[in-house]
């Protein structure tokens, strides 16, 4: 490449060069986007197929195929987490914005940026590849859940290939969010405008940044687990296996030192965005700035100390119970001086209701809820009753699918490409609040979800990843002959039709 | 409407009319049948949710407050006012205050939970795929449990909760629990004892439930298993004590772990 | 080239590298689901050559851009000294893991193990045999790089070669003893806790110590080839960090597993 370019400066290829040799952090940014689009179509898919199996008590639509709904489950947590809202939001929109917030003419890294995209779809194929490769006996697909705990993810529970093809496909998106990390803590820390200190950095910039440490310290160690679980299934180690002196709980130690801290990766650069909309639409600076960026850095840091609240019932004593009880609540403070400062933001201000304000104060509402559920799922008496039900599902989708996804549409409405700013382009805007809207009118993210909390409310001992639940058999349900029937009848009687078929 | 009458009418519901597994229409939790329980969602119904409600109400209300005052309409020049040190302060003591009245009742719960009264009787459950085995070891039984297809079921017998062989306790009695598994991680919950642990292969987990009411209980496997893991249900028939001595000596039998033992037994009980 | 740029950055230039090696990546997963499952090693390895030979390319290009292009402005090489900050901090953690599973045994040895650690009808390497002598190896290829540094720094080049030939070698006798202690080890990595904490992260290590005698020996390369000044010289300097990386890696496994462990 070097003899080309001795004689132009930042030569671009034309065509589809352009885009896959891309150094430019916005093609990247917007190639990020597009694979976020498709990844999310297909999460969203998966999310369907189970809805639609849910609807029916006994076999809904997937006839009686069991391990499929287990495929399912985990496609759509590892498609959502790995390859929508992760590229989504830092590869794409932090791509995007941070090298014009912070002044600089592009990221520090260019090149590795670039392959931090590419390996994003690299890795999907495998996934992809895992759901149609031989899983437990008879079956093809992974069925371990998101967080694929051995031994159900070991050789004896699913000895086939599709097991070995997901663990690689998370090395690889491992690997890019590794990289995608150091290049954006190099970007922000090395190639700010001069004058802008770190305490004069535009929030978003701060939720990256601090989103990036949170990535290159705890994927790695995600990465050894997972290169265990390898091992263990092909090499014969027993790092898992309790016959040969392993722990199966070790697995679930190093995972959620990785999955905690994953979670905030999730939903901090949102936060940031947030910030910035609702600051913009009030036309008011963000209420207490600093406060704003360092309860973004604690939320990180605490973020590290407090994983194993997702292992209350594995059998851990009770002392570290407590600890972990206790650091879990202290989060709440940070993330309700965030809350309060947005009111406090918008508070006196002269607020205009376009689209991306509203979906913001939607994000606040809601992802308090998803809050203070978390509260409640803190304390490990009661998290012996609410472990593995819907309530924990409810919860985390208020902060994802109501707060992460949110913030993602909030950013692409307010998406103007030219100025590359947060601001309005109307015309822009005009062309996606009519789809927005309708959208919202079938409104399958917030009214879903509220059903999940209702269903949580309803059913705290309901378990979930359970393909099959109710006491009614499956007479009383609708008969569908034709898909698009079916189809139909799911976007007009979603809400009401599912919450009454969940709780039948 | 109608459904939104339904879920009114059925949270508002004692909850004394519920029995021992979900119901349609449901919300809130499964009826109590043991002190764990009671702890858990009095803990849960009196203070917690009270709280979070409350934030979320205030929260909520500050926003509509906010929206309505300070719309551009309204309030066409904005203020610019970014710090307020009193506010700042309050909104991160007021926070830390209403956790610790949380913390305290929940630590208190937690080690209540875990503390095992003295035992007056040990069972042992072992997670298999895809069904439960069960052990009295100081009785000499032994038994699996396996649910009951939809084509089978009795008169009364919830469907995908209910199992052939029913795990029998006497009523009042403390009653331990060691749970393991023999392949992969199954979970051993029964909602309305507020009991809930995982079955993790090489370790022995330990829970206790002192049941207080005599019944079927019914829970599931709560930590994803595999294939059938929807599957295996767990129940536990809550007897009195004459009644446990009866299926007990017919379990002695019937479910004999080691068929020489019974025969010592019976000859030292004649 | 720089002419029309208002800022000392490195833009780099379109590559084909990162496509390239990234789907190289999804070949050599692809390839090592084959080798694990059905025993066809072809893939695994066609997907290694090609992973290494775009590494090569890419590098190529780094050395060619910092070399002869003058891309590497001191404001790029301070990035570059960020971004290989942030890299070993990824390693470090990536090794947390590993120690988190040697202690996960190794404090709460279970029936298997005898409930003691190192676990019954175990037999440990005596510390003070080889793994002491690899200790005071890496200690000494630790300073010899050091030695290396400070003659760059002194532009004494022919200091510089030598440190750096020493440190190769150290590091490459580092190996050599490494793999005569594992090919007299009585246990094996597979179906006991303690050959898989052990094989897996003085493993792991060993690996690490490979890649930085590389690492090491390709800065030699092109040290020779007159590469390097004495104040530009970060991709040696990269690779004495890691090499310290790897040293300070080394004692604590020495610590832990060797001399505690046993």
């Amino acid at each position: 490449m070097y003899s080309q370019t001795t004689t132009h400066d930042h030569h671009t290829p034309s065509g589809w060069k352009r885009w896959a040799y891309s150094t430019n952090h916005k093609d990247i940014g917007t190639m990020y986007l597009i694979f976020a689009i498709i990844a999310g179509v297909i999460g969203t898919a998966f999310s369907v197929l189970m809805r639609m199996e849910l609807m029916h008590p006994g076999d809904g639509i997937l006839g009686g195929n069991y391990h499929l709904y287990n495929v399912l489950v985990t496609g759509h947590g590892l498609i959502m987490i790995f390859f929508m809202v992760m590229p989504a939001m830092i590869g794409g929109f932090g791509n995007w914005f941070v090298p014009i917030m912070i002044g600089a003419p592009d990221m520090a890294f260019p090149r590795m940026n670039n392959i931090s995209f590419w390996l994003l779809p690299a890795s999907l194929i495998l996934l992809i590849m895992s759901i149609f490769a031989d899983g437990p006996p008879g079956q093809t697909g992974v069925g371990g859940g998101w967080t694929i705990y051995p031994p159900l993810s070991s050789k004896a529970g699913q000895p086939g290939p599709a097991m070995d093809l997901a663990i690689l496909s998370l090395h690889l998106a491992g690997a890019s969010s590794i990289l995608g990390a150091v290049n954006f803590i190099t970007t922000i820390l090395n190639m700010r405008t001069p004058g802008m200190t770190l305490h004069k950095m535009p929030l978003f910039a701060w939720s990256i940044l601090v989103t990036a440490f949170l990535l290159l310290l705890s994927l790695p160690v995600l990465a050894g687990a997972i290169t265990m679980l390898l091992t263990d299934r092909n090499f014969g180690t027993a790092f898992f296996e309790a016959q040969t002196g392993g722990d199966p709980v070790l697995f679930q130690h190093l995972f959620w030192f990785f999955g905690h801290p994953e979670v905030y990766i999730l939903i901090l650069p949102g936060f940031g965005m947030i910030s910035h909309i609702v600051s913009t639409f009030s036309k008011k600076p963000v209420f207490g700035y600093l406060g704003m960026a360092y309860a973004m850095v604690a939320i990180g840091v605490v973020g590290f100390v407090v994983w194993a609240h997702h292992m209350y019932t594995v059998g851990l004593s009770t002392d570290t119970k407590a600890y972990f009880l206790a650091a879990t609540m202290i989060i709440a403070v940070p993330t309700g001086i965030k809350i309060f400062s947005w009111i406090a933001t918008m508070w006196g201000g002269s607020i205009s209701f376009k689209t991306p304000m509203v979906w913001a104060l939607g994000f606040i509402f809601l992802f308090t809820v998803g809050g203070v559920t978390g509260v409640v799922l803190a304390n490990a008496g009661v998290d012996t009753a609410m472990h593995d039900t819907y309530y924990v599902v409810a919860h985390f989708h208020y902060v994802l699918s109501l707060g992460a996804v949110f913030a993602i549409c909030v950013n692409a409405l307010c998406f103007d490409k030219k100025k590359s700013k947060f601001v309005l382009n109307k015309k822009k805007v005009k062309n996606l609040i009519k789809g927005y809207e309708k959208i919202r009118k079938i409104s399958i993210k917030e009214k879903n979800s509220l059903n999940i909390l209702c269903r949580g409310a309803a059913m705290r001992y309901f378990m979930t990843r359970l393909y099959d639940y109710s006491n009614t058999p499956k007479t009383a349900l609708i008969k569908i002959k034709d898909p698009r029937e079916y189809y139909q009848k799911l976007l007009v009687h979603n809400n009401l039709r599912t919450y009454k078929d969940y709780l039948n | 409407m109608k459904k939104l009458f339904y879920i009114i009418l059925f949270s508002t519901i004692p909850l004394a009319l519920q029995a021992n597994q979900p119901k349609d229409w449901q919300l809130g939790f499964q009826e109590a049948a043991s002190e764990s329980m009671r702890d858990i969602i009095s803990f849960h119904n009196n203070l917690l949710l009270p709280i979070i409600i409350g934030i979320s109400v205030f929260v909520l209300f500050l926003l509509v407050y906010a929206c309505i005052r300070f719309r551009a309409s309204r309030n066409p020049n904005p203020s610019k006012r970014t710090h307020n040190v009193t506010v700042e302060v309050l909104w991160t003591l007021i926070p830390c205050l209403i956790l610790i009245v949380m913390a305290v009742p929940s630590f208190k719960i937690l080690y209540k939970q875990d503390t095992i009264p003295k035992a007056d009787l040990t069972i042992k459950a072992i997670g298999y795929q895809w069904y439960w085995g069960y052990e009295y070891p100081d009785e000499n039984i032994i038994f699996e449990s396996y649910m009951i297809e939809e084509k089978d079921l009795k008169e009364n017998q919830p469907r995908l909760l209910a199992v052939d062989n029913e795990v029998v306790v006497p009523v009042n009695k403390v009653i331990k629990v060691l749970i393991t598994a023999n392949d992969v991680l199954h979970a051993w919950a029964l909602p309305s004892f507020g009991v809930k642990r995982d079955a993790v292969p090489g370790r022995i987990n330990e829970t206790w439930f002192k049941a207080e009411k005599i019944g079927t209980y019914y829970g599931q496997c709560s930590e994803l298993c595999g294939i059938k893991h929807a599957f295996m249900p767990i129940t536990v028939r809550v007897v009195s004590q004459e009644d446990y001595d009866i299926w007990l000596s017919d379990a002695k039998i019937k479910f004999a772990k080691d068929p020489t033992k019974i025969k010592v037994r019976k000859i030292a009980s004649k | 080239m720089s002419s029309e740029k208002k800022h000392d950055y490195h833009l780099v230039d379109p590559s084909p590298w990162p496509i390239y090696t990234s789907f190289s990546c999804l070949v050599l997963a692809i390839g090592s689901v084959y080798y694990f499952h059905y025993d066809i090693s072809f893939g695994m390895y066609l997907g290694l050559a090609l992973v290494i030979y775009g590494a090569y390319m890419w590098f190529r290009d780094v050395v060619i851009e910092a070399e002869h292009q003058g891309h590497h402005t001191p404001v790029v090489q301070i990035h570059h000294r960020y971004g290989m900050t942030l890299f070993i901090a990824s390693e470090v953690m990536f090794f947390v893991a590993w120690f988190w599973a040697y202690f996960d045994a190794s404090l709460f040895p279970n029936e298997f193990m005898g409930n003691q650690w190192p676990p019954k009808d175990i037999e440990t390497f005596d510390p003070w045999d080889i793994p002491l002598i690899n200790t005071l190896v890496l200690l000494l290829s630790g300073t010899t790089v050091t030695w290396a540094h400070h003659a760059l720094l002194e532009d004494d080049r022919k200091g510089f070669i030598q440190g750096l030939s020493l440190t190769v070698f150290l590091g490459f006798c580092f190996t050599l003893l490494q793999a005569y202690e594992y090919h007299h080890a009585t246990f094996n990595y597979s179906g006991h806790i303690y050959g898989a904490v052990f094989y897996m992260a003085t493993g792991f290590h060993g690996f690490h110590v490979i890649v930085g005698t590389i690492f090491l020996a390709v800065c030699l390369w092109r040290g020779k080839l007159g590469h390097f000044n004495k104040d530009h010289h970060f991709g040696f300097e990269a690779a004495a960090w890691y090499w310290h990386f790897v040293d300070v890696v080394w004692l604590f496994l020495f610590a832990a597993i060797y001399i505690w462990g046993s």
